[in-house]
Formats: structure tokens, C-alpha cells, sequence
């Protein structure tokens, strides 16, 4: 336990470095640089479903994406951030069937299809994704996720913990990158801004 | 494009800040038992009963509360609810009222078929109605068990699951009913889980 802690620490310390870092970076780029760096972010992906259907973010166009990383097998604590993309969902209203929402699993090995359907029978709308290791790693790369699998802790090899950073990504509708926001968003925050993506744009002035 | 370019900023900063979270969404260290330095309050929630009356916290209005929030799609959650479920008469005969609140969206069905599959004897069913507890309560994360006094507010959380029927879980609980001070050895150890239940 205490040797997991210290990591963490030691993890933060480097994120911490790391923010510094980039926050001297921000002060010193052109606004252009900075939207490049944005575009980083890409929405592709080749994944499971859960019938065992292969997708790909392609056939999620015309459709605003919400995606999130995440993992079932949570083994402590379970973060609620399924709960807030089904309750902004819920206040989208009918709008609802113009957002495609994407629970992407970084922990493939037992979040198979066939558990994830089962899992999301608590959240209708929200389609869980799976796939090869490789191409989950290939996904999150895409969208700049990291997430690490942990020692078990116990002796069952099959209990163990997947660190992972946590966002919301709202896509637009050919799957390029619009906004990230934080897991703890409250639901009308997310379900406004993608709203502010819904309604037409306004011309620039 | 002033402001485009700002919010392009904010959201990049926002994303560095933002440090891979461990399994959860709680700050780092914040797991078990945590003691508040003053009582708070705790929002209002419309809370129903399996027959979808009010059941909310101002109908115990005079009793200390242990609100447990979990949902069934939460294992940990699901894993400490037996324990919950044992613990229940004797903290009744306490005086300290054991609410189990479901956040699950599906409400009282989700709730139902857990305790049908656990054997769920004494809990009741609560759910919450509007689905705002988990914002209205900051719990980024489940399960998250609240220690509220009997002037309803709340004292001390514990997150994450926990041995709630063992000796210490019962010197932290008899505390709770006298409305004497909690103290950090009261903690129950935590709970994590084995196997999916």
C-alpha cells in the first residue's frame, strides 16, 4: 500500500513539474501554436463493441461524441462520471439523439464485450468499447489518455487496479477534437457546452 | 478570437492540471475515514421509498443519520452492502437511522434486483429521485458513506468501502449515537474488493 502511495506521490511531483513546465510554454506561444496543439487530440479509433462488432469513430459521423476512459472493475472507489454523462443526456432532451456517448475501456482484458453490455444496462445511452490491447492503446494515444495497469495487490492476479486520466472529450461530428473537460463536471455544464456545439455557429466577426 | 484563443488556453491548462486519477476522483489520500474540522451542512435531497413517497433526511429529523450512497453498477458498493444490510438492526436499536441511498438512474428496479441477488434483508429501498446526489453531495466517486448528527449535518465521510459490522466500525457508530467526538482510531478498516460479487 505505502509503496503505491509513494508512486503516486512521486507522480504527482513529475505532473506538478510537468504543469509548471507547461504553463511556461503558454505564456511564451502564439495562439496559433497553442490551437495546433490542441489538434493533437485525435478522435480515431478500431474497437469492439458490445455485440463484438468492430467500430470505428467513422461510423459515429454526424454525431456529436462524448468519450470518456474508464474501467469497470473499479476496486475501491468508482468515479461517478457515467452517472454525470447520463444525466447531461437526460437534460439534452430530444437533442440527446444527436450526441454519440463512448465509454471507451482501458482495461480490455476483462471488460469484454459481452461485461460491458452487461455493465451498461445502468446507462442505456452510453455505448461501452473495447477491443485488443493494442487497440485500446492505439485509441488512447489518439486522445492523449494514459492510463497504467497496477500490480494486484492481493494475491488474485485478476484484481488489480488501472490508473487512468480521467476527461470528458466532446467531438464534433467528424470525430475531431472540440473540448475536454474535467470528470467532476457538473451534468448541466457538459450538457451546455454541448449544446453550444448543437445549435448552428454563429457567423465570425 | 481574443477570447477563443483564452478559452483554448484554460481548457489546455485545465487538461494539464488535471493528474491521472487513480481508479477514482477523490483527491489523492482521500480514502477511509475523514473527520470534518466543523459540521456541515447537507443539501437537500428528494429521496423516495419503494413506493415513491418522500423518504428525505428531514423525515429523521432528531436522529443521527449513516447515509451510504452507492450504486449497483458500483462493485465496492455492491461488495459492502451485506455488511450494511447485518448492521442495520443493531444500529436501529442505537437510535441511529441506516440510509442506503441508490443513485442508480433505473431507481427502484436497479435497487430491487441487487438486494434480491444479495439477500438483502433489512435495508430499505431509497433512491434519489432527481439524480443529483452525487453532485449535490461531492461525491466524484462511490461508495461514499456520510456520518450526519442529529442536527442533520455532516460530521465525518468515509470513502470508499468499509468493514461496517466489525468492532471498530460499532466504537465509530456508538460515538455517532451518543453525539460524541469521532476520533481518527475509530476508523473501520477498509474494504476492497476480492472477486466480482
Amino acid at each position: 500500500m505505502s509503496v503505491i502511495k509513494e508512486r503516486h506521490e512521486d507522480k504527482e511531483a513529475t505532473e506538478m513539474r510537468r504543469f509548471l513546465l507547461i504553463l511556461l510554454m503558454f505564456m511564451a506561444v502564439s495562439p496559433a501554436a497553442r490551437a495546433q496543439e490542441d489538434n493533437k487530440v485525435s478522435g480515431r479509433f478500431l474497437l469492439t463493441d458490445m455485440s463484438g462488432r468492430t467500430v470505428t469513430d467513422e461510423m459515429y459521423r454526424g454525431k456529436i461524441r462524448l468519450v470518456t476512459f474508464g474501467y469497470t472493475f473499479c476496486p475501491d472507489i468508482c468515479p461517478t462520471i457515467l452517472n454525470t454523462l447520463s444525466a447531461a443526456l437526460e437534460q439534452l432532451g430530444p437533442d440527446r439523439a444527436k450526441v454519440a456517448t463512448l465509454f471507451i475501456s482501458v482495461d480490455p482484458e476483462r471488460d469484454t464485450p459481452a461485461h460491458l453490455k452487461e455493465y451498461l444496462n445502468a446507462f442505456p445511452d452510453i455505448t461501452g468499447l473495447s477491443g485488443t490491447p493494442e487497440q485500446v492503446a492505439a485509441a488512447a494515444r489518439n486522445f492523449k489518455v494514459r492510463y497504467e495497469r497496477q500490480k494486484p495487490e492481493g494475491d488474485d492476479p485478476k484484481v488489480y487496479a488501472v490508473d487512468h486520466s480521467a476527461s470528458i472529450f466532446i467531438m464534433d461530428r467528424e470525430g475531431n477534437f472540440l473540448a475536454r473537460m474535467p470528470h467532476m463536471s457538473a451534468p448541466d455544464r457538459v450538457a451546455d457546452r454541448v449544446r453550444t456545439y448543437l445549435s448552428p455557429r454563429k457567423a465570425e466577426e | 478570437m481574443k477570447r477563443r484563443a483564452f478559452i483554448l488556453c484554460a481548457t489546455a491548462l485545465a487538461a494539464a492540471l488535471s493528474p491521472i486519477a487513480a481508479a477514482g476522483a477523490a483527491p489523492k489520500g482521500q480514502r477511509g475515514l475523514v473527520i470534518h474540522d466543523r459540521p456541515r451542512p447537507v443539501a437537500a435531497i428528494d429521496i423516495r421509498d419503494a413506493e415513491s413517497r418522500a423518504a428525505g433526511l428531514d423525515t429523521l429529523k432528531g436522529r443521527p443519520v449513516l447515509l451510504n450512497l452507492w450504486a449497483s453498477w458500483c462493485m465496492p458498493c455492491v461488495a459492502e452492502l451485506p455488511a450494511l444490510d447485518r448492521l442495520k438492526p443493531a444500529l436501529d436499536a442505537k437510535g441511529v437511522a441506516l440510509v442506503a441511498l441508490s443513485l442508480d438512474r433505473s431507481g427502484k428496479v436497479a435497487v430491487a434486483n441487487t438486494f434480491a441477488r444479495l439477500g438483502i434483508a433489512n435495508l430499505d429501498i431509497r433512491t434519489d429521485e432527481n439524480r443529483v446526489a452525487a453532485e449535490k453531495l461531492d461525491a466524484p466517486a462511490l461508495p461514499v458513506t456520510l456520518l450526519i448528527d442529529r442536527e442533520g449535518r455532516e460530521i465525518a465521510r468515509f470513502i470508499g468501502a468499509a468493514e461496517w459490522d466489525g468492532a471498530a466500525a460499532a466504537r465509530l457508530l456508538d460515538a455517532l449515537a451518543a453525539g460524541s467526538p469521532l476520533t481518527p482510531d475509530m476508523a473501520p478498516p477498509p474494504v476492497r474488493m476480492g472477486a466480482a460479487p
